[in-house]
């Protein structure tokens, strides 16, 4: 039997007992404990030795300062720090190649973690947010029906509490006569604050969205109207209703997947209060109840569906029983829940406008991970290129008693000194590129966010990490050293050493070949897509976007536009090309209808010329004849569709006797970015007054094209003051056709500016790295250059040979990085559905510029060094 | 009067270090104080006063030799100084001077 005491007591005691009192003290409860043994049995004196160790943990018996670090410690950290420091000093071209490169990856790192972290954070401040879902219909069904919150609280006692949101919208604010435009409204239900964490200022946070025509606005929004008085109770009109003021909530934080300015209450319609299964107009949220399984009640959600949404969605299909349309869907058709705090990462479709996407911070960990690896190389490359040159200071350190721990520890200290005073240089430079960054981001950092505690520590941690790898190497390999080799001077930089370092700075090459790959094919791809034909004419044409105001009253208005001497043409449409548009479903009239759901536009007759499109067949709308509203025309995609012989005085229905005669046939064109594909779509027509049907009061004049020839600007000035004649009461809004086709590909842009950025600071510290390694091996090859002159080398040929060397690292840099660099474009590239045709130039074209970099930056010196005078070198010995 | 700043549990560990003459460690004072008192105490304690009497100087203290006994750890033997000695006599002639004072009761 084991007569010990308990390891642990006497490991406890070792660890805090000062090391003077330790033997006596464990003598004295040991030989208790054996006492014990006999006396009370083993398992007792093995409990009374823990708690006699227990007892001796006070602070006299504790470790102090002094047993810690013994003062020769001190002492000898005192002596690491300034022989590191000195050695610093003494090399400042090194020292400030290192310094520089670090800090420049460290910035850029030091950005990128205050970029995730909040990315990471979004949502979260919510109370409970782990427990609010979305709801969508089937998996990706963004908007939901009104019935889908309420029906779903009544029959799950899961669903702790349900919020039905719409927006974000662009109201018209007018406060006597003030007339403003505010982004970012949205409606909602009464629950809203029961769901979501809002922090009411004024206002009863029950009472304030239960009555129609209510508001709450934020706080800033309420001092921006009433900079003097309280917000709450006041009346203002909001799109030409009079609304009431009936809270003031504090601004929300930024991160969260829907920003509002202020939260409308809903309408009291049918529509909202009761509402139906098929019209999908809402954003639902539900808040769980505590423990309960989002899984387990998306299990129930089909048969819920089939309950309740079932017959009605029977009414729009041809099937006549819910197991036909079962049987004939892919999916079958359920609900989903979505994590709130999902939303803004992963779930990009469904977040209102925080424009987030997982695929970007995987982005950006991967530069930020470059380009310290790129700095740590050129760390790890000085320290052991130079550590011939320190053998002999580690020599004679060995020889007056160093031990290996020693050496390895003043390293270290040498290394973390270097990564300190990169870290502050870096948190300057990221306080510089802090607007550069957020234009990269697409995000509004301001310089307080740079000071955030969260980030600050993982710097810290990180700077700890890099001056900890970055140091280890040349700490273990120079402590290594024996030491009478070392001072005799033998130590030569070995061949296995020199292996390494050309393989980590090839990976340099690699790493900023790939990058400028990135870089070319992203903007290629940009470029190849603006040079592509839309189909129409973007140019001169100023897009209205509200058009609604001037339903039932055009006439004045487009008059006014018409008259002037600028403009060419006047075009009414419900949608316009770039912006969103939707889909009908239509049947064919033929033996076998077939139905497709086609993309549908309502336009003027005017729109062709107005846009430019091209016909291939038949005649555009006339706006001379009223029958026309009942003719469409479809765009070549359609037409094959279709399939017929005769495409054009073929008929496609809306159903129930609504039919539409096919009387033209134009060329494909554009209507939105170049990532998709055209689909069949058809045109029909708005009549002359902006009405699609004058009789059941459906307006088709969303957004106006006009085109102008001339002057634009004092054009569009003249057409905004006719606009304020006419609609006094809301702001002039407009944009350019070709502007709103070019902002489809502002994300595309800006991952170009994000590579260019990427790749330039990669390339320049690899470039720091080349310099400082360059110099460094001209200078132990000084000799080697000297004699070969001697006997007769001339200096082209001498340059040659350094030359030679580097551009084999880029070569096999090159050939790492154009294979890997072609793959991960196709993929980026595979989101297009007109993708650039990737030609080897691209790939190519990367890995010469790095070469001719990569010369200019050896060339210079390796030249200096073969004019140099041999005899310089040579009598030194 | 001269005050001597003695405790009663430092008093009593004085004591017994002094009955306990060249034997005088941790465990066989504890021991002793049990034995001749019944009273139960924690060698962690004992450890303390033994400190705080040899801080003030009424004992001194040297390390013995190993043990079998304890696998071979040392004692640390404590014995009386003069200065303990005389606090001793001093505190047990005061209380003799007072009890003699106590009024008979008949």
């Amino acid at each position: 039997m084991n007569q010990e005491p308990p390891k642990w007591a006497l490991r406890f005691l070792r660890l805090y007992c000062k090391p003077r009192l330790h033997e006596i003290i464990e003598g004295d409860v040991y030989e208790l404990f054996y006492k014990r043994i006999e006396k009370e049995g083993l398992s007792k004196a093995r409990r009374r030795f823990s708690w006699d160790v227990m007892r001796f943990f006070r602070v006299k018996y504790i470790k102090g300062f002094e047993d810690i670090n013994s003062l020769n410690n001190i002492a000898m950290f005192k002596n690491y720090f300034k022989v590191s420091l000195r050695s610093l000093l003494k090399h400042k071209f090194y020292s400030f190649i290192n310094i520089a490169g670090l800090s420049l990856g460290l910035a850029a790192c030091l950005l990128i973690t205050m970029y995730i972290t909040n990315e990471l954070s979004y949502d979260k401040f919510h109370k409970d947010a782990d427990r609010v879902y979305r709801m969508a219909g089937n998996q990706m069904g963004s908007w939901t029906p009104a019935r889908l919150g309420i029906q779903a609280k009544m029959d799950f006692p899961e669903i702790e509490e349900i919020v039905r949101i719409q927006g974000p919208f662009n109201q018209t604010f007018n406060l006597n006569g003030t007339i403003y435009r505010e982004a970012r409204g949205f409606n909602a239900d009464s629950t809203f604050h029961k769901v979501f964490t809002i922090d009411f200022i004024e206002g009863n946070p029950d009472e304030a969205l239960k009555e129609p025509n209510s508001v709450v606005l934020t706080q800033s929004l309420a001092d921006k109207y009433f900079p003097n008085s309280s917000a709450y109770g006041q009346l203002i009109k909001m799109d030409g209703e009079t609304t009431k003021i009936t809270g003031v909530i504090a601004d929300p934080p930024k991160n969260t997947h829907f920003y509002y300015n202020y939260i409308n209450s809903m309408p009291h319609e049918t529509w909202v209060t009761v509402g139906n299964w098929t019209g999908n107009n809402f954003f639902t949220y539900a808040k769980l109840t505590q423990g309960a399984s989002a899984e387990a009640l998306e299990a129930k959600f089909p048969e819920f569906k089939r309950k309740y949404a079932g017959a009605e969605m029977l009414e729009w299909t041809e099937y006549d029983t819910y197991d036909e349309l079962l049987a004939a869907s892919r999916n079958p058709p359920t609900y989903s829940l979505k994590a709130m705090t999902d939303l803004h990462l992963f779930f990009p479709s469904f977040a209102l406008g925080s424009n987030g996407d997982i695929d970007n911070v995987y982005t950006f960990i991967a530069v930020a991970i470059f380009i310290l690896i790129i700095a740590c190389i050129n760390f790890m490359n000085l320290s052991t290129a130079r550590s011939a040159a320190r053998s002999k200071e580690v020599g004679m350190r060995k020889v007056l008693g160093s031990l290996r721990g020693n050496l390895i520890n003043q390293f270290l200290v040498e290394s973390m000194i270097v990564s300190l005073v990169a870290m502050v240089l870096a948190m300057g430079l990221s306080a510089l590129f802090l607007n550069g960054f957020n234009t990269l981001a697409n995000r509004n950092f301001e310089l307080i966010d740079l000071l955030a505690p969260q980030t600050l520590l993982y710097l810290l941690v990180l700077v700890l990490i890099v001056g900890l790898l970055a140091g280890s190497y040349p700490a273990f390999y120079l402590s290594g050293f024996k030491p009478i080799k070392a001072l005799k001077g033998e130590m030569k930089s070995g061949s296995a050493n020199a292996f390494l370092r050309k393989g980590l700075v090839a990976f340099q090459f690699a790493i900023s070949i790939f990058l400028i790959i990135s870089t070319v094919i992203v903007y290629a791809q940009l470029q190849f897509m603006g040079n592509q034909k839309l189909g129409f004419e973007p140019e001169q044409v100023l897009l209205v976007k509200n058009g609604s105001r001037l339903s039932g009253n055009i006439n004045g208005f487009r008059n006014a536009v018409e008259a002037h001497p600028n403009v060419e043409n006047f075009a009414m449409s419900d949608r316009y090309f770039s912006g969103f548009i939707s889909n009908y479903g239509y049947q064919t009239v033929e033996d076998n209808p077939r139905s497709y759901n086609f993309m549908n536009m309502f336009v003027s007759a005017q729109f062709q010329e107005a846009l430019d499109l091209e016909l291939v067949d038949g005649r555009f709308f006339n706006k001379e004849l009223v029958s026309d509203t009942s003719n469409v025309l479809v765009n070549e995609a359609a037409a094959k569709w279709l399939g017929w012989d005769g495409v054009v005085g073929g008929k496609v229905s809306r159903g129930e006797g609504r039919d539409f005669r096919i009387i033209g046939i134009i060329k494909d064109f554009h209507y939105t970015s170049l990532k998709q594909d055209i689909l069949p779509m058809i045109i029909r027509n708005v009549n002359n007054e902006g009405w699609i049907n004058e009789a059941d009061q459906w307006w088709g004049t969303n957004y106006l094209s006009i085109k102008i020839n001339g002057n634009f600007q004092n054009t569009v000035r003249d057409i905004e003051q006719a606009w304020s004649r006419v609609v006094p009461d809301e702001p002039f809004d407009y944009t350019f056709m070709d502007d709103s086709f070019a902002a489809l590909y502002e994300e595309e842009r800006r991952f170009g500016k994000l590579f260019t950025a990427s790749s330039g600071l990669a390339i320049v510290i690899a470039c720091l790295g080349l310099f400082a390694l360059a110099a460094f091996t001209l200078e132990r090859r000084f000799k080697e250059i000297a004699i070969r002159k001697v006997l007769g080398a001339t200096v082209p040929s001498l340059s040659m040979l350094i030359l030679t060397d580097f551009t084999k690292l880029v070569a096999i840099g090159a050939v790492i990085a154009i294979p890997s660099g072609y793959f991960l474009m196709k993929e980026w590239l595979a989101d297009f559905a007109y993708q650039l045709p990737v030609n080897p130039f691209y790939l190519i074209a990367p890995a010469l510029v790095v070469a001719i970099i990569a010369w200019l930056t050896v060339g210079f010196q390796s030249v200096k060094t073969a004019l140099g005078n041999p005899v310089k070198a040579l009598r030194s010995e | 009067m001269q005050r001597i700043n003695l405790g009663e549990f430092e008093e009593l560990v004085l004591l017994i270090v002094a009955i306990l003459h060249d034997n005088a460690y941790g465990v066989a004072v504890m021991e002793e104080i049990e034995s001749q008192t019944g009273r139960k105490i924690n060698i962690s304690a004992v450890h303390s006063a033994l400190d705080r009497l040899e801080k003030k100087g009424f004992l001194g203290s040297h390390i013995g030799g190993a043990t079998k006994a304890r696998g071979g750890r040392r004692k640390r033997f404590f014995k009386i100084t003069v200065a303990g000695k005389g606090a001793l006599d001093f505190i047990r002639e005061q209380r003799n001077k007072l009890h003699d004072q106590i009024p008979g009761l008949a």
